[in-house]
């Protein structure tokens, strides 16, 4: 009996010592008034973790300074943040809980298919969405070409970041015969690939070979056989970084030397970590840079309260939606959903941290950003060429 | 082209074949599919990882040191999570449940702990390739599949040619007909994780080596669960046939049909190896145990 109690005590003693590792976290201030509360859909745990907290600190961050100076109405502002871990069904359990906890409106999350997703719950209940870097544009404009009227997004669409490295791949690097590799059960990587594809074609390049792969799988020596025995100059692979390093690796062990092209999912040092040498002189097109001049002073506060520098894109896109929310709440003076969605869907000239930002009534995507190109060059991204 | 494939389908194959025959092992012995076996390797590979990096040993002393961590996390798992349940004759399923929980918890535990981002090993087999005629294959793959065929053969020496061997392979076919015959099964039992852990830290070495390691790798032993099954759960030479069997026709319907339909393929071949033969290739007995 004593054992069984031992060990019981100890189990819960893990339990609690591990939750309070984890955990969702709150910020802002206390007091009688009650506080505006912003939900952020972010993953925190999963292969998109590193990105999520870039996001949670540059907000945290941001919501210091605001609460700091006031709040917004007089009233603080309070993030309820849960952990989606980049995953579909994940996203809707995140979404429901908002909902109850009754956020006036949510950032996030930062990936298409799961902001997709999370909208079933969202959507009924008039809860505004504004998505980092969903890029698919399905996010806030369905298959039927219908408008969703609570989401929105701070980013570039996917066609414009096919166009751009289309263009990119046929113009500065002289593509001529193109292959793609892309995870199948990713509606980012499947989109991003398509309006590659359109633009490269309609550009005289020829798309030799399709290729794809399950997320989760880490061999593709046979797909990469297949791509080196087609005889291509370019491999393009909208991916996740985990899978474009691991692919540039096999790739250049079975002695495919050719370019390799991808989309701001790459765009984290763990792509050059599992890479390695073989990332070398690889291509991807960002949302946003570093090296960005409008970004300097961010960028330098980041790195003087975090220790590190920010993992792009995302956190920029954050803190741009975080002001869009503020923006409509001053504007319409309250929370009312219909009246804040409208506000933010006509917005002209905001200024946001990525410069200028208006919001297109129809489509709900901004307009006004650009796109870098960003290669690595000894061991580090460096910044390529900037597209606007 | 036909050549690299096959190269490269042993060299998938390998792997799972190493992994397949943990399964195996643990299955022969106590009858349930321990799916906990991927979670082992998830955390042998990041033993593996902090022996080379944080404590910087040289790679045959940090690959013992993952293979002996391995057995003690798997002798532990085996304490923890079946023991109790194996001394009140609980149903496989139980088992089954539980080694789920603990899959979960240590895949957890590592988000909560380490944490979620990728631990690339540092660059051992840089890039190097063997020539095989036309096809050319990783000085890794090589020596995976070297050092993986050399642990199977071992261990199938062990226990086909010593005391303690047999005394296994007598609690796999009955385990209270051994134990009356003076077999100590708790004994066997521990001995059996602690073999199925060895190669566990063998497999998760590899596989940080040649991918990463990172909290849900356990993942990729779904591959190997399949051809142990393939090969007949339970059986040793049975998982490692699956194994390459999987692997080759991975490679070859990647090649010759579609990458995108690849895991509809192998899967319907699962289906279809388990409708006319239901205990795999070389299972040993269809015959419920009583």
């Amino acid at each position: 009996m004593l054992k069984k109690l031992v060990t019981l005590i100890l189990v819960c003693l893990l339990a609690v010592s591990l939750a309070s590792c984890g955990g969702s976290s709150t910020s802002g201030g206390s007091g009688s008034v009650q506080p505006i509360l912003i939900g952020h859909e972010v993953a925190l745990t999963g292969g998109s973790a590193l990105w999520g907290e870039a996001e949670k600190n540059a907000l945290d961050m941001e919501i210091e300074k605001i609460n700091a100076n006031g709040g917004v109405l007089g009233r603080p502002i309070e993030i309820k943040r849960y952990d989606n871990k980049a995953d579909q069904t994940e996203a809707v359990n995140v979404a429901n809980r908002l909902v109850a906890d009754k956020v006036v409106a949510i950032i996030g999350p930062a990936q298409s298919g799961v902001a997709i997703a999370a909208t079933s719950v969202t959507e009924p209940a008039k809860l505004i969405l504004i998505g980092t870097t969903t890029t698919n544009e399905k996010v806030t404009v369905d298959d039927d070409g219908k408008l969703h009227p609570y989401n929105f997004r701070t980013t570039i669409i996917d066609p414009y970041q096919g166009l751009v490295a289309a263009n990119f791949a046929l113009n500065d690097l002289q593509s001529k015969r193109a292959a793609t590799f892309i995870d199948i059960g990713s509606d980012y990587s499947q989109g991003l690939a398509q309006h590659f594809i359109d633009v490269y074609t309609a550009g005289g390049g020829t798309i030799v070979t399709q290729e794809a792969f399950r997320s989760e799988e880490l061999d593709y020596r046979a797909q990469l056989g297949k791509i080196k025995d087609a005889g291509v100059d370019l491999v393009f692979m909208p991916t996740m970084q985990k899978e474009a390093g691991l692919a540039m690796k096999q790739a250049r062990e079975l002695g495919l030397d050719c370019h390799f092209l991808g989309g701001d999912a790459w765009a984290s040092i763990e792509l050059i970590e599992l890479g390695g040498a073989a990332t070398e002189g690889c291509f991807y097109v960002n949302l946003a840079s570093l090296e960005d001049p409008v970004l300097k002073d961010w960028v330098e506060e980041y790195k003087t309260k975090w220790g590190k520098e920010p993992v792009m894109p995302n956190p920029v896109f954050a803190v741009d939606a975080l002001y869009a929310i503020i923006a409509a709440i001053e504007g319409t003076g309250g929370t009312d959903p219909d009246k804040m969605a409208e506000y933010i869907a006509n917005l002209k000239d905001l200024k946001v941290l990525t410069g200028h930002m208006s919001m297109e009534p129809d489509t709900h995507n901004p307009t006004g950003k650009s796109a870098v190109i960003e290669t690595v060059k000894d061991g580090a991204f460096t910044f390529y060429k900037g597209i606007s | 082209m036909f050549m690299q494939t096959l190269v490269t389908g042993v060299a998938v194959g390998g792997v799972y074949a190493l992994m397949a025959v943990g399964y195996s092992l643990i299955f022969s012995i106590l009858n349930f599919s321990n799916f906990a076996y991927g979670s082992i390797i998830m955390l042998a590979s990041y033993v593996g990882y902090f022996s080379l990096t944080s404590y910087g040993m040289p790679f045959p002393l940090a690959v013992v040191v993952t293979m002996l961590g391995a057995a003690a996390l798997s002798l532990l798992n085996e304490r923890i999570s079946y023991s109790s349940l194996r001394k009140r004759n609980a149903p496989s399923l139980y088992f089954m449940i539980s080694a789920m929980g603990t899959s979960i918890f240590l895949e957890n535990m590592v988000y909560a702990t380490i944490g979620a981002s990728f631990k690339a090993y540092p660059p051992l087999f840089t890039q190097a390739t063997v020539k095989l005629g036309s096809s050319t294959i990783g000085k890794l793959d090589l020596f995976a599949i070297i050092f993986s065929f050399t642990a199977i053969f071992i261990l199938n020496y062990y226990i086909n040619h010593t005391r303690t061997g047999i005394a296994i392979r007598a609690a796999s076919y009955d385990s209270t007909i051994a134990q009356i015959n003076g077999v100590n099964l708790t004994y066997v039992i521990g001995l059996v994780f602690i073999l199925a852990g060895l190669l566990a830290g063998l497999s998760g070495v590899f596989l940080g080596l040649k991918y990463m390691a990172y909290p849900t790798m356990g993942w990729i032993t779904n591959k190997a669960y399949v051809s142990a099954v393939i090969g007949g759960l339970g059986s040793l030479p049975g998982a490692v046939v699956g194994g390459l069997i999987l692997g080759v026709l991975e490679s070859l319907v990647s090649v010759y049909i579609s990458s995108t339909i690849r895991d509809v393929f192998s899967f319907s071949f699962l289906i279809c190896i388990l409708l006319f033969m239901p205990s795999g290739l070389f299972g040993k007995y269809l015959e419920e145990k009583v």
